[in-house]
């Protein structure tokens, strides 16, 4: 079975996660996803790929921090974060973040509360790999 | 010893993703600070972060300890 939390190389399935999360309870009535993809371009130019590095043991500790906060704050009966790192190509997923509630509300503002903190919070770094050249991307709202 | 380790763009200006400091009794944060902020200014300008053992930290008078672990990290932007 697949942790609920995971930073991972390879693809992941959102099939998989969802059943996953539907699974651990019968009281769920609302998941919200999102699902961050790899654009083709940044500011005017191309982006061909994009590369991932990440702390990995302290950005899962605070992957594992958000989702137990998430779950206490909004009442979830789960929630699932993946994301992955190395070398993803544009129009590839990035990371998968689902929260389940008795009810959609919660789930909806847990899901958007997860990832603007994630992006906050979570030591990963991304590099935009294009034509011209590679560039770190600088962090905005 | 003293585990010192770059992320991301840290890690470009650095050229290297991990150091080694010898670790010496009553040793603090802000030597470490002030050991890689002489080497890598370069570097260093880019860290909005500093991390031991996996917590991030803003005090820089904090007693180190031999095998401690800390992360000079920029700005996040996984996700």
């Amino acid at each position: 079975m697949l942790e609920r939390v995971r930073i991972q190389l390879g693809d992941f399935s959102v099939d998989q996660e969802l059943a996953a999360l539907r699974a651990s309870s019968r009281r769920m009535g609302g998941i919200a996803t999102f699902i961050g993809c790899a654009r083709d371009f940044s500011e005017g130019r191309e982006v061909s790929e994009i590369s991932f590095d990440a702390y990995g043991s302290m950005a899962l500790a605070e992957m594992h921090i958000l989702r137990n906060h998430a779950i206490e704050q909004f009442g979830l009966l789960d929630a699932r974060i993946v994301h992955r790192i190395g070398v993803i190509g544009a129009g590839e997923q990035i990371v998968f973040i689902a929260a389940g509630a008795e009810h959609r509300a919660p789930a909806l503002q847990a899901c958007q509360w997860l990832i603007d903190e994630l992006k906050q919070r979570v030591p990963i770094w991304k590099k935009e790999l294009t034509p011209q050249g590679d560039a770190w991307v600088t962090p905005h709202p | 010893m003293i585990r010192v380790l770059f992320f991301g763009p840290v890690a470009e200006r650095v050229g290297a993703r991990e150091l080694q400091l010898e670790f010496k009794p009553g040793m603090s944060l802000q030597d470490v600070v002030t050991h890689i902020q002489a080497r890598h200014a370069q570097a260093f300008g880019l860290v909005s972060f500093i991390a031991v053992n996996n917590a991030q930290t803003k005090d820089m008078q904090m007693p180190l300890n031999d095998r401690d672990e800390i992360a000079f990290m920029s700005k996040f932007s996984g996700g």
